[in-house]
């Protein structure tokens, strides 16, 4: 489904990416793990579509060459991000960009648009789910949430649009316990066979929750090493630095 | 240029602090090579005047080509305490109110000239005491003869409105500058006086062709207690001055004046405000906002005077901008005369651009480009529309301005 082969992105002179390979089947999960700074978040950027890197290799998407599309038509053949560090539009409504992105994404899947009452209803159902309160859709995007909030938010974002290849940057990052959990939650309950995910996350708690197919560690811009969901606990054990010593280069 | 009292007055000089952004000599040039329009025979309906100005329910006045249009306006039934009318009516208080353009006085010669030629003057006037519902709508159509024997040279017009809010009323006001395609210029002046505790909403739309040229003048005075909250919103022109001078005479007085210029081409808009203090303990602000595409430039000088002797005096002024073309240009000067110690005064201007990372955000959820950067720049600006008290106004302004700039058009409604 997303095959990654030889993928090096460098921006400002500085390479970050330096020869990545993956192959994410339909249905799979992956986690990535990695010391900060390795390059997790430049990948999933990369991926997005994100302007300022200058990129080679090759990422495809059922066959759809991912780094010739606008940000834009990635989101149409069914990529997602949840970023990182999700960014505040102060005057844009959350529930006019939703519904904007929902019926923008719909029609490009030759969808009929979903009217404001019934958007409405879906979006307090999974809001609801999220135990998130619906006045956050009268709201400015992200403008003023508190970081969880902000996640939950995403999780939101991701459950409408319906993604084929979810990418979650840090998800988990920043929350308390009962948001890891109703995040966790979010996630698992998207997880489907036609649907790949590739979840970047430094705490194993999450892939406890979310229990991946396959565990990778980034590091120098490359995968040094994959392995089932052991590998995460491993990490946890051991820290990068000793767990990437103990392997053979 | 002769004044009223038969003085002589000069065209202002880019000397001028005031006149320092305005191409004063290339407007010169264009007033004296246009020509008046005849009074009859523009092809200006009702359905024309709906789709440039809006229906907003009130009372409405329309001028074309700065003539006064019976079929086109709609004022017979106002409400009491209300009258509307032209200044050359031979009604009572209607005269009174050209006595009462004693206050109008011109300051220039772009103002001498719009008293000495104008043709007909909208007249306002509201009853002490007299709280009025519907908003009053002056409408100035600018239809510039684009085929007939005047082709060759734009169309002028000197609209003139004088409106006296008596004390304890309340009123809202839309000004209308519009027009058809084609080369117009309109030298336009407005006085509104704010009686004792008065209130007023007013609201100046601008949307005139971009061929057209366009000075305008607002002179606001304001007696003790009164409150005044006007929304400027400068759209059209090819050159547009917009300028506004603000008189606090009485203690207790609120200003706020909230603006935005949308200009691309090779627009010129340039704000000119003034607030003078001349009494203790009021307060203004002002916060204008431009959006500034492709080749446009866009100017806002924004001075505070606060007069010797005043006390508790509360002003504010900020100007942000935002410039989405390499060529486009912001200028921005604050102007500050403060001659008085109690006084609480800021003032800030911004120059950016559209945000990365909020343009990155939203492509990445699959809106497309220009539906993103609409969107942004509708944020920007909501300031400013959201300001405006009525939903026909502000969804005429929206539709006018995604079509200036070549934006998707967006509902303001459905944005929040
Ligand atoms: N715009 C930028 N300019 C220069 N260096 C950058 C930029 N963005 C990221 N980097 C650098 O690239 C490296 C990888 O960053 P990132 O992908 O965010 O790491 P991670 O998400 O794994 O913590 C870091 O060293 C970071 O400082
Ligand atoms: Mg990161």
């Amino acid at each position: 489904m997303l095959h990654i082969a030889n993928l090096r992105a460098s921006i400002a002179g500085k390479t970050i990416l330096n020869g990545l390979d993956l192959d994410i089947a339909a249905g799979e999960v992956h986690a990535i793990m990695g010391p900060n700074g390795a390059g997790k978040s430049t990948l999933a950027n990369v991926l997005a579509g994100r302007d300022g890197y200058v990129v080679s290799g090759e990422a495809t998407f059922e066959g759809v060459d991912l780094l010739a599309l606008a940000p834009e038509d990635r989101a149409a053949v069914g990529v997602f991000l949840a970023f990182q560090h999700p960014v505040e539009i102060p005057g844009v409504g959350n529930m006019y960009f939703l519904r904007s992105a929902v019926n923008v994404v719909r029609a490009k899947r030759g969808l009929p648009e979903i009217g404001a009452m019934d958007f409405l209803g879906v979006a307090k159902e999974h809001m609801a789910r999220l135990e998130m309160d619906p006045a956050f859709l009268s709201r400015s995007v992200n403008a003023g949430f508190s970081g969880g909030e902000k996640k939950r938010n995403e999780i939101l974002q991701m459950s409408m649009l319906e993604p084929r290849l979810a990418i979650l940057d840090e998800t988990d990052s920043g929350l308390d316990i009962d948001a890891l959990r109703i995040v966790a939650q979010g996630i698992e309950r998207l997880r489907s066979p036609d649907r790949s995910m590739l979840i970047i996350t430094h705490h194993p708690r999450l892939l406890d929750d979310v229990r991946p197919d396959y565990v990778h560690v980034l590091s120098g811009g490359r995968i040094v090493r994959s392995g089932d969901h052991h590998l995460a606990a491993e990490l946890e054990a051991n820290g990068y630095t000793s767990t990437l010593a103990a392997v053979p280069a | 240029m002769k004044a009223a009292d038969g003085s002589v007055m000069d065209y202002p000089s880019t000397k001028e602090e005031a006149w320092r952004y305005t191409p004063v000599d290339e407007i010169v040039s264009r007033l004296a090579a246009a020509a008046t329009m005849p009074a009859t025979g523009t092809s200006v309906s009702r359905q024309v005047v709906d789709a440039l100005a809006g229906d907003h329910g009130g009372p409405r006045l329309v001028f074309v080509n700065g003539v006064y249009d019976a079929d086109l306006s709609d004022h017979d039934n106002v409400p009491a305490g209300l009258w509307c009318g032209l200044a050359d009516l031979s009604h009572g208080r209607a005269a009174a109110n050209v006595a009462l353009a004693g206050i109008d006085w011109a300051v220039d010669g772009f103002l001498a000239r719009n008293h000495a030629d104008g043709h007909d003057s909208a007249v306002v006037v509201v009853d002490p005491g007299v709280r009025i519902d519907v908003p009053v709508h002056v409408v100035h159509v600018s239809a510039p003869d684009n085929t007939g024997e005047r082709a060759d040279s734009a169309t002028i017009s000197h609209p003139r409105t004088i409106i006296d809010v008596g004390s304890g009323s309340r009123i809202a006001l839309i000004q209308t500058y519009c027009g058809l395609d084609g080369r117009a210029v309109t030298n336009a002046s407005t006085t509104i006086r704010v009686g004792r505790h008065a209130e007023v909403d007013h609201c100046r739309v601008q949307t005139e062709s971009t061929a057209a040229t366009h000075i305008g003048h607002t002179r606001i005075e304001q007696e003790e207690g009164s409150r005044l909250r006007m929304i400027s919103v400068t759209i059209g022109g090819d050159i547009a001055r917009n300028a506004i001078d603000v008189h606090l005479h009485g203690p207790d007085a609120q200003t706020e004046l909230v603006g935005v210029n949308v200009t691309t081409g090779r627009q010129r808009h340039d704000t000119v405000v003034t607030v003078d203090h001349a009494a203790s303990r009021c307060a203004s602000t002002q916060r204008f906002t431009g959006v500034i595409d492709d080749h446009g430039r866009g100017s806002f000088s924004g001075e505070i005077i606060v007069r010797p002797g005043t006390v508790a005096t509360d002003a504010h002024q900020s100007n942000r901008n935002l410039v989405l073309s390499p060529n486009a240009e912001a200028d921005t000067r604050p102007w500050l005369q403060i001659l008085a110690d109690d006084v609480r005064c800021t003032h800030g201007a911004t120059v950016g651009r559209l945000d990365d990372d909020a343009l990155f955000y939203l492509r990445s959820r699959g809106i497309p480009l220009d539906e993103a950067r609409t969107m942004l720049i509708g944020a920007f600006i909501r300031d400013v529309t959201d300001a405006i008290p009525h939903p026909s106004l502000r969804t005429h302004v929206a539709a006018i301005i995604a079509a200036s700039n070549g934006m998707v058009a967006t509902d303001p409604e459905r944005m929040r």
